[in-house]
C-alpha cells in the first residue's frame, strides 16, 4: 500500500492552485486532509499526477460566523465545526460533523474537502444540502457560487470544473427557534453512514408545521432532499402519523445501492426509521 | 504444588515492557534497517483458481530500482513446497509452493516477489508484471466442494475433503431411541481471523561469508520457524539464526511457516543481500491465515427435564487451499469436533468432522481455534432447546454441567479434565448479574415494547497441554517449552525462554516466578526471548501454554539456581544450606538474619574466585537450562462463564450491549492484572467477531473485504465496560497450579451476545443461528417473522 509516483507542488496563493489545475486537470488532485485522498492513492485506486498541497493557504483557514451563514474556508479543519460558537448557531452541523471518523479524522481532514470529495455518505455533504449551502468556487476566470441543490452531481462528482477549486463553503444558518435533529446508522462509531437523515421543523404560530426541511445522505449516488414530502408537511399537525407518513413517502421510492455493509432494502429502511425519528426528535427541539 | 504467601506470584505488579510499548520505542521488524537491504513486494494472484501460463517480466528490465524477480518456476528447483500433513489416516495432504506454480488456488496467492530499491518501487514494478492466466472452475461453497462429483483442487485427490474422521463414544442409538425430546439444529460460524495490529513482516539476510541466514519474523514461534525453513530451503538449521524482535500481536495467526519468508530466504539466498517484506493489511486480509468458517449440524436427545442424553454431530470447516504448517488441515475441525460436548456431562457422543479444501485463503489456528464454534453451537443449541422444553436457560445448564466436585474427568470427548468451576461460574454470574431482576425488569420492557434479552456462554478450554497433541495428529508433538535462568557474576539474573511475548506481558510474569523462586528482587531479573541463538529451543507462544510451561520452566530452573546459591552460601558461612533463606538479594541464616551473605558476594565467588567453591561445584552450576511438559500432558483446564444483557433496536437490527459479565478462573493467576488484560482482550476480539469481522467471497472466489473500509475490527467504543470477577481452582497437575487463558476471553462472546439476542427477540419467535450479529441480518429475521405464520417464506 505505496501510492505510485507523483508530483507534488505546496502552493502560496489560490491563483497558483488554479494554474496547475488549468495545467493538469484531472491528472490533479487537491491535497487539503488527505484523509480520503492518501488512502485511495496507497489503494492505488487513484494515480494522480500532481498533488497540489493547499495547506500553506492560511487565508483560506477560517470558519466565519456572519450575515446568517456559516462560512467555511477551503483548509478549515472539520474538527473546528464542533466548537462552542459553531454549537450555538448551528447545532446541527455540529452534530453532524461529530460522526465523521474519529477525532484524528476530523483533526486533520477538512470540511471542503469532504464537500469536494462528494462521498455519497458522508455527513456533511447531506448537511450541506439540508442547509442550502453555497459553494464558492475558483477557476481561470474567477470566482462563482454553485447552489447545493446543483453541486453534487452523483458518487464523489461535483458540479466543479477540473480546472476548478472549492475556496468557500456558506451553510445557511437556521432560524434559533427552528428544530433540527441529524440521525446516522453505521456499524461503528466513525464508520459511513449506512442511512442518515437531516431535518430541520420550524413552528408555526397555530402550532403546525410552518416550513421544514428534510435530506438523507447514503441512500443513493449523492445526499438528495425530500422535496415532496417537506411540502407535504407544511401547515400540517405535528402528529407521529404524519411524521411517519412523510418518512415513508420520501423513502418509499428509494433504490439505494447495496455492498458487504448492508443491501439496499435494509438502507431504504433504515433511512425511512430515521427520518421519522429525526422528525420527532426536531419538532421536539422546535420553539 | 501450591503457592503460599508470596511475594511477587499473584500480584498486580505493573507490566514492565508497557513504558517500551507505550512511548513507541519499541523495534519492530519494520524498524530494523540492515546495510544494502531490499525491499520486496508480491505478484499476487486476481484469480481464485487458475493455471498460470507464464510470468512476463519483460517491462521490468532496466526500471530504476529493479534487482530481481523470483518466480514459481524458479523456485521450484530449489526450494520443497510447505506441506504439513496430519497423522490421521486417510488425511490428505497439499503441497503449497511459496510461490504457486504452476497452479494458483486463491485470490491473493503469492505468485512472484520482486525485490527493489524501495517498497515504493517494489509495487510500481509488481504492476508491470504480466501473468497469464488460464482460469479454472472455483469452488467456494464447501458443501458442494465436498460432494464427490466436484473438481478436485490438487493432484491426486479424488475428492477435496482434507480429512473426514467420526468417532463415537457410548451408546448414542439408545440414548436417542430413548429420548423425550430431540433438539435439531444448525449453526453457522462465519470466516473471520485474528488481525494482529503489527502485520507479518520479514527480513531474510543470508551472509555468504559466513553461510549464515539470519531471518528476522514477526513470529510467536521463532524456533520451529528455523526448523521449517530448514527442512524447506535443505539448509543446515545450525546455520539459521531466526530473531523475533518486538512483535504487535500475534493470536495464533503468527505462529505459521508463510510461504513469504521462504521466498525470501530464497531471495536472500539468491542475492547475498538482506530483503525486508512488511505486508499491507490487503495482503494480510486475502493471503495471511483465516480462521473459523465452521457449519456444524447437531441433534441433541433429551429427556423431558432438560437432562442431555446424548449429542451427535457433524462438523464442517472450509480450510481453504491448503494445509498449513506446522497444524494442517485438521486442527480446527477436530477441535471443535471434540469441544461442541465441552462443558456438559454428556456420555453418548457421535461427531462426524469433515474439513474442506476451497478456493479461499488456507484456515490457521486464531484465538480459540475451534472453540468458539463449537462454544456457539452448544450453547446456542442448548438456548433454543430450553426455549423449546419451557426449562430456564440457567436451569438447563446446572442440570448438565459437569460437577464442581467430579473432576479429575474422562470426558465422552477423550479429554481428561483436571479441575474446573463450571457450576460455581454460573452461580457466580447469577448473582453478580443479578438474574432474577433480570427477568422481572425484561418482562417489564416487553409490556414496553422494549426487546432487552439476556445470555449465559461457558467454555472449559485445555491450555498447557503438551502430550495430549498426539490425539490432534498435529506432525510435531508441541511438548516442552524451556528456560535458560544464569547468574552473573554481579548476582543478577538472565532468563531466557523459548516462548515468545507479543502481549502476553512474559517480561513481568516470567520475572514474578524467578524472583520468587530465587529470592531476588524483581528488578534483578532480566527476561529475553526471540532469538534462536540465545534461548534454549522450544515451540513458542500459542494454545495458552506460556503461563503453564514457561512459568513451570522458569520454576523448576530458578529453583535449581536458588539450591546452587543455597549450598554456596552454607559452605561460605558454614552452616548448613536448610537452615538458610534467601530473602530480597541476601542469604539469610534462619532465625539469625544478620548472619548474611548477598547474592552478589556470593556471585561474585562463583564466577572469581572458584576456589572458594564448595567440592565439586564449578560456575556452571550457576546457568541451567529446563524444560517443562506439564506432566501428564493433558492440559491444565480454565472455564469461564460470559453474560450479556442487551437491548435491541426491532426497528432498525441495532442493539446495545447493556452488559458484559465475564466469570474466569484461570487456577493461580500469576498476575491478575495480566490475566484482566487477557481477558479484556480476547473478549473484545470476540465481540468483534460477533458483530463486524467478516471474510467474505464471491461466487468467482474474488475477496469483497480486502481493505479495513470492509472489514471492520472493533474499536474501543464499541467494546462495552467489561465486568470482570475471578475464581480460582487450581491446577492439580502444574507447577504452582497455574492454567493458561490467553485464548479465553475469545470463545464465548460469540454464543453469548447470539443467545442475549435471541433472548431478547424470543417473543417474535426468533433464534440466531448464523453469525455476524449485523442489524441488516438481524432486521431481516425480524420482519420476516413479524409477518403471520402463512406468508412467511
Amino acid at each position: 500500500m505505496k501510492p505510485p509516483p507523483f508530483e507534488y507542488r505546496a502552493v502560496r496563493h489560490v491563483e497558483e492552485v488554479v494554474e496547475h489545475l488549468a495545467r493538469y486537470g484531472t491528472d490533479a488532485k487537491i491535497l487539503a486532509g488527505g484523509q480520503s485522498l492518501i488512502p485511495m492513492m496507497k489503494l492505488r485506486l487513484i494515480r494522480p499526477a500532481l498533488l497540489i498541497d493547499i495547506n500553506p493557504l492560511h487565508s483560506l483557514n477560517h470558519v466565519r460566523l456572519s450575515s446568517g451563514y456559516l462560512a467555511v474556508g477551503a483548509t478549515a479543519r472539520v474538527r473546528e465545526l464542533e466548537s462552542a460558537d459553531v454549537r450555538n448557531c448551528c447545532p446541527l452541523v455540529s452534530a453532524a460533523a461529530a460522526h465523521v471518523g474519529h477525532a484524528p479524522i476530523r483533526n486533520r481532514g477538512t470540511v471542503c474537502g469532504s464537500l469536494a470529495h462528494a462521498d455519497p455518505a458522508a455527513e456533511l455533504p447531506l448537511v450541506a444540502v439540508c442547509l442550502d449551502a453555497e459553494f464558492e468556487a475558483q477557476g481561470p476566470g474567477g470566482r462563482r457560487t454553485i447552489a447545493a441543490r446543483e453541486f453534487f452531481r452523483s458518487y464523489f462528482t461535483t458540479a466543479l470544473a477540473a480546472e476548478e477549486v472549492l475556496v468557500e463553503v456558506r451553510l445557511r444558518m437556521m432560524p434559533p427557534e427552528a428544530g433540527w435533529a441529524f440521525m446516522e446508522l453505521s456499524k461503528r462509531a466513525g464508520d459511513f453512514a449506512l442511512a442518515a437523515a437531516a431535518v430541520i421543523l420550524e413552528r408555526g404560530s397555530s402550532g403546525t408545521i410552518r416550513h421544514a426541511r428534510l435530506a438523507l445522505g447514503a441512500i443513493a449516488d449523492r445526499p438528495i432532499r425530500c422535496w415532496d414530502a417537506e411540502k407535504a408537511l407544511v401547515n400540517q399537525e405535528a402528529t407521529p402519523d404524519v411524521f411517519r407518513a412523510a418518512a415513508a413517502a420520501a423513502t418509499d421510492a428509494l433504490d439505494p445501492p447495496s455492498d458487504v455493509h448492508g443491501s439496499g432494502k435494509y438502507r431504504r429502511h433504515v433511512a425511512r426509521v430515521l427520518l421519522e425519528r429525526a422528525l420527532l426528535e426536531a419538532w421536539s427541539r422546535a420553539r | 504444588m501450591t503457592v503460599g504467601a508470596t511475594k511477587y506470584i499473584g500480584r498486580r505488579v505493573r507490566r514492565r515492557e508497557d513504558p517500551r510499548f507505550l512511548t513507541g520505542a519499541t523495534r519492530y521488524v519494520d524498524d530494523l534497517e540492515l546495510p544494502r537491504m531490499l525491499y520486496a513486494a508480491f505478484v499476487r494472484s486476481i484469480h481464485a483458481h487458475a493455471a498460470i501460463r507464464g510470468v512476463r517480466a519483460e517491462r521490468l528490465v532496466g526500471q530504476p530500482g529493479f534487482v530481481s524477480l523470483l518466480t514459481g518456476a524458479e523456485l521450484a528447483d530449489s526450494v520443497k513446497a510447505i506441506r504439513c500433513d496430519a497423522r490421521f489416516p486417510g488425511f490428505k495432504g497439499t503441497d503449497w509452493p511459496a510461490l504457486a506454480w504452476p497452479r494458483v488456488r486463491f485470490v491473493g496467492e503469492a505468485i512472484a516477489v520482486v525485490a527493489a530499491a524501495n517498497r515504493y518501487v517494489a509495487e510500481d514494478l509488481v504492476d508491470l508484471v504480466e501473468v497469464d492466466y488460464e482460469p479454472l472452475p472455483v469452488l467456494v461453497d464447501p458443501e458442494e466442494a465436498a460432494k464427490p462429483d466436484a473438481p478436485p483442487l490438487h493432484g491426486g485427490w479424488n475428492d477435496n475433503v482434507f480429512v473426514d474422521r467420526s468417532t463415537s463414544a457410548g451408546d448414542v442409538h439408545h440414548a436417542f431411541s430413548s429420548a423425550e425430546y430431540v433438539f435439531e439444529g444448525t449453526y453457522v460460524m462465519h470466516r473471520h481471523t485474528g488481525f494482529p495490529l503489527e502485520g507479518r513482516a520479514c527480513i531474510a539476510d543470508y551472509s555468504p561469508a559466513t553461510r549464515t541466514l539470519t531471518v528476522y519474523s514477526a513470529t510467536q514461534i521463532p524456533h520451529l520457524l528455523r526448523t521449517g525453513l530448514a527442512d524447506i530451503l535443505s539448509f543446515p538449521e545450525q546455520n539459521i539464526r531466526v530473531i523475533s524482535p518486538d512483535v504487535g500481536g500475534g493470536f495464533g495467526i503468527k505462529a505459521h511457516l508463510f510461504p513469504e519468508e521462504v521466498a525470501l530466504c530464497a531471495l536472500a539466498l539468491r542475492l547475498g543481500r538482506p530483503v525486508k517484506w512488511v505486508e499491507d493489511v490487503r495482503e494480510h486480509l486475502t493471503s495471511s491465515v483465516h480462521a473459523r468458517d465452521h457449519r456444524h449440524a447437531i441433534r441433541i436427545a433429551f429427556r423431558r427435564d432438560g437432562t442431555i442424553l446424548g449429542v451427535e454431530a457433524r462438523v464442517l470447516v472450509d480450510v481453504g487451499a491448503y494445509s498449513v504448517w506446522p497444524w494442517s488441515a485438521a486442527l480446527d475441525v477436530g477441535q471443535a469436533g471434540a469441544m461442541i460436548v465441552g462443558p456438559y456431562a454428556v456420555t453418548n457422543y457421535r461427531v462426524r468432522m469433515l474439513g474442506v479444501a476451497t478456493n479461499k485463503c488456507p484456515l490457521g489456528p486464531y484465538r480459540g481455534v475451534g472453540r468458539p464454534a463449537a462454544c456457539f453451537t452448544i450453547e446456542r443449541a442448548l438456548d433454543d432447546a430450553a426455549r423449546a422444553l419451557e426449562i430456564d436457560p440457567v436451569d438447563i445448564r446446572l442440570k448438565n454441567y459437569i460437577p464442581d466436585d467430579a473432576y479429575p474427568y474422562h470426558h465422552v470427548n477423550s479429554h481428561v479434565y483436571d479441575s474446573a468451576s463450571l457450576v460455581a461460574s454460573l452461580r457466580k454470574a447469577v448473582a453478580v448479574i443479578d438474574y432474577g431482576q433480570f427477568r422481572r425488569d425484561q418482562e417489564r420492557a416487553r409490556k414496553e415494547g422494549r426487546y432487552v434479552g439476556i445470555g449465559f456462554a461457558a467454555y472449559i478450554e485445555q491450555t498447557g497441554h503438551t502430550h495430549e497433541f498426539v490425539q490432534r495428529g498435529t506432525p510435531i508433538t508441541f511438548s516442552y517449552d524451556s528456560a535458560r535462568v544464569s547468574l552473573d557474576p554481579s548476582g543478577k539474573v538472565t532468563v531466557q525462554t523459548s516462548l515468545h511475548s507479543h502481549g502476553q506481558g512474559h517480561e513481568t510474569t516470567f520475572a514474578q516466578v524467578a524472583a520468587e523462586r530465587l529470592g531476588v528482587p524483581l528488578d534483578d531479573v532480566r527476561i529475553e526471548f526471540g532469538d534462536t541463538r540465545a534461548t534454549p529451543y522450544g515451540m513458542g507462544t500459542f494454545a495458552s501454554r506460556s503461563a503453564v510451561l514457561g512459568g513451570g520452566a522458569v520454576w523448576k530452573a530458578a529453583d535449581i539456581i536458588r539450591k546452587a546459591l543455597l549450598r554456596l552460601a552454607g559452605h561460605v558461612m558454614e552452616v548448613s544450606p536448610d537452615d538458610l533463606d534467601v530473602v530480597d538479594g541476601v542469604v539469610l541464616v534462619k532465625g539469625a538474619p544478620h548472619r548474611r551473605v548477598s547474592v552478589a558476594q556470593l556471585a561474585r565467588l562463583a564466577f572469581h574466585h572458584t576456589e572458594r567453591l564448595p567440592q565439586g561445584m564449578t560456575a556452571a552450576d550457576f546457568s541451567t537450562v529446563q524444560i517443562y511438559d506439564a506432566p501428564p500432558g493433558t492440559g491444565a483446564w480454565t472455564n469461564s462463564l460470559h453474560a450479556a444483557i442487551v437491548d435491541i433496536d426491532v426497528r432498525t437490527g441495532v442493539f446495545k450491549i447493556l452488559r458484559y459479565v465475564i466469570v474466569e478462573d484461570c487456577g493461580n493467576m500469576i498476575n491478575p492484572l495480566v490475566v484482566d488484560g487477557q481477558v479484556h482482550g480476547g473478549a473484545a476480539q470476540g465481540i468483534g467477531g460477533a458483530l463486524f469481522e467478516h471474510l467474505r467471497y464471491d461466487e468467482l472466489g474474488q475477496m469483497l473485504s480486502p481493505t479495513l473500509m470492509e472489514y471492520l475490527l472493533p474499536s474501543a467504543e464499541e467494546i462495552p465496560p467489561l465486568e470482570v470477577v475471578h475464581l480460582t481452582t487450581p491446577s492439580p497437575f502444574t507447577i504452582g497450579g497455574f492454567k493458561g487463558l490467553g485464548e479465553g476471553g475469545a470463545i464465548a462472546p460469540m454464543a453469548t451476545l447470539g443467545n442475549a439476542v435471541s433472548d431478547a427477540l424470543a417473543p417474535l419467535g426468533i433464534a440466531v443461528h448464523t453469525l455476524p450479529l449485523t442489524p441488516d441480518r438481524l432486521l431481516a429475521l425480524i420482519e420476516e417473522h413479524a409477518q403471520p405464520p402463512e406468508e412467511r417464506r
